[in-house]
């Protein structure tokens, strides 16, 4: 029974192809239609998970706030809390009128939520969702991701320019500054696991951290030093790479009236809105795949919740604390952002690299524990030391006042 | 798809060229710079469909993500007016003589190709993990050479940020 609801998903294509087979379908049709469903469900369930984060984030925000979120948009006249309220908005966003201003760049200002959009659904292919459901199990997945990731970038670079907007402009480039600076240590931490896994394939690297050690304790590389270190060290680069506070100085209204988005209005808007949202997930999801231990269970008889229910769990978690961060910490300046990414977050994720590296090869028995969060440890009470110096508080003198 | 395979390869070919040629003619210079950045993209897609997935997928990461971007801000951050007609066309031997010197370069450098020691040679297996295959060659065939570049690249960073960074008076 448990089997069953864990298989389903695979089960129920495998009978529908089947099913088709026996119908004197080709195979090479077969496997187009394979293809289209898988594709199909991975992206209703992620424009849905959009759809519901929407709601979600803005009632969290709120409730943290000490106010109700959207509680009035139901079904007929049921309030429902206020979760339809992503179809109201879905409306509004379709019936806006579509402004583009006279001396915008026509072509690139069209083409730039649309390149934009690509690489976010592009990378969900490599996530996997449960076992042996990977849409595709590429050899070099997390290199794949990386490198579609790297698309956006240029999607940012368009819209700002194509705006024909001095404040459009500005943002734009000061998000890809940012992005370019935050990608390289989420790359690092990325490649911690990998080593570690010994292997660039996601599906791989979640097999390594099957098992349970000493029988209950679960073997996820969250739960090392090293690892702990990398997956804070990803987080905050993710943070700071799909522009969520507090990173999101390129967006930020009192700063840059919408950075580099400023010049779109209705379904334009609602895609850049969209391709952040399901960036926002492949990355929680590529977190969760490199150091939350994927799709695996915590415990061992937890294992009756399918596969596929633990990793929507997890990526539904840390994107619930990605709305946490946002309604908890002030946003970074642009000076501070890059600062703290190259002095700070680059060092760390050396130190996280270094520390599996001696982790692996001084036995991985409780030495090397000791020693790699001694390698993870003293870098960061260094920084963290060097950086509470530079920019502590003192008594403010006014000189002219006194 | 057997019947597509070639297919994978000439179309990513085409666009490649289309992209490059429309990067040197377009009058606008930003817009030469993304049919530059799609012409990027065109080639890791025709490594990817050769075969060799690493090198295509770090085309993409590499190319797509710092070098594109890097010519953006240099174009931006250096000639902010005037973007439209900033390309003056140069009319010297007009395109009949540029379609000729490419002609003759085509034929020099396939000659080039085709008469080298390795066209002569058969092609190897392809590895089983060409991700490790490569990373194993480098590090231990042609480890100098990797650390030589770790130390030219690291040469040049310093160098662009000792020229970037102010003189503190």
């Amino acid at each position: 029974m448990i089997g069953m609801i864990e298989r389903a998903p695979v089960e129920l294509l495998g009978w529908f192809l089947g099913l088709l087979g026996s119908f004197g379908v080709p195979s090479w049709i077969l496997a187009v239609v394979s293809a289209v469903i898988i594709i199909g469900t991975i992206i209703g369930v992620f424009l849905g998970l959009f759809a519901l984060t929407s709601v979600m984030e803005r009632k969290i925000l709120a409730r943290v706030q000490n106010r109700y979120g959207p509680n009035r948009v139901g079904f007929f006249r049921w309030r429902l809390c206020g979760l339809f309220q992503p179809v109201a908005d879905g409306i509004k966003m379709i019936t806006k009128e579509d402004i583009v201003p006279r001396t915008a760049d026509k072509v690139v200002h069209f083409l730039a939520p649309v390149v934009m959009m690509i690489p976010a659904l592009m990378v969900l292919a490599v996530i996997p969702y449960g076992r042996d459901m990977v849409p595709a199990d590429l050899d070099a997945g997390i290199l794949y991701f990386f490198a579609v990731g790297a698309g956006t970038e240029v999607a940012v670079f368009m819209a700002g320019w194509g705006s024909n907007n001095k404040y459009s402009v500005l943002g734009a480039m000061r998000a890809i500054a940012q992005m370019i600076s935050y990608e390289i240590p989420l790359v690092i931490a990325a490649i911690v696991a990998a080593m570690i896994a010994g292997s660039l394939s996601p599906s791989a690297i979640v097999a390594a951290q099957g098992g349970f050690a000493f029988g209950f304790v679960p073997q996820w590389f969250v739960l090392t030093p090293w690892g702990f270190t990398a997956c804070l060290v990803f987080y905050i680069a993710a943070l700071a790479e799909s522009n969520r506070s507090p990173f999101d100085l390129p967006e930020g209204e009192s700063e840059l009236v919408a950075g580099h988005l400023t010049e779109y209005s209705g379904f334009k808007y609602a895609t850049f809105f969209m391709a952040e949202y399901v960036g926002m997930f492949a990355v929680c999801g590529m977190l969760v795949t490199l150091f939350l231990g994927g799709w695996q269970a915590p415990l061992p008889f937890l294992a009756v919740i399918p596969s596929w229910g633990w990793f929507l769990g997890k990526i539904c978690f840390v994107a619930v604390t990605m709305v946490w961060v946002r309604a908890t910490l002030p946003r970074l300046r642009i000076d501070h952002l890059l600062a703290f990414g190259w002095k700070f977050l680059l060092p760390m994720s050396f130190a996280a690299f270094f520390s599996a590296a001696c982790w692996h090869y001084a036995g991985r028995g409780p030495a090397a524990w000791i020693l790699s969060l001694a390698i993870v440890g003293i870098p960061y009470l260094i920084l963290g030391k060097s950086f509470s110096n530079r920019f502590a508080v003192s008594r403010r003198t006014y000189q002219f006042s006194e | 798809m057997k019947f597509l395979g070639d297919w994978f390869v000439v179309l990513p070919a085409a666009v490649l060229l289309l992209a490059a040629g429309a990067s040197v003619v377009m009058r606008n210079l930003i817009h030469a710079a993304l049919c530059l950045t799609l012409s990027f993209i065109a080639l890791g897609i025709v490594f990817i469909a050769l075969g060799a997935e690493f090198v295509g997928l770090v085309q993409l990461l590499v190319y797509v993500g710092a070098v594109a971007m890097v010519i953006v801000f240099a174009i931006l951050l250096t000639r902010p007016d005037r973007l439209e007609k900033s390309r003056t066309p140069f009319s010297g031997f007009g395109p009949a003589g540029g379609a000729a010197a490419g002609l003759v370069a085509l034929v020099v450098l396939l000659g080039f190709i085709f008469s080298s020691p390795l066209a002569k040679k058969p092609l190897p297996a392809p590895a089983s993990a060409p991700a490790a295959a490569i990373g194993e060659a480098l590090m231990a065939d042609h480890v100098v050479a990797l650390i030589a570049i770790g130390v030219l690249l690291t040469a040049a960073l310093i160098g662009a940020a000792v020229i970037a960074m102010e003189d503190k008076a």
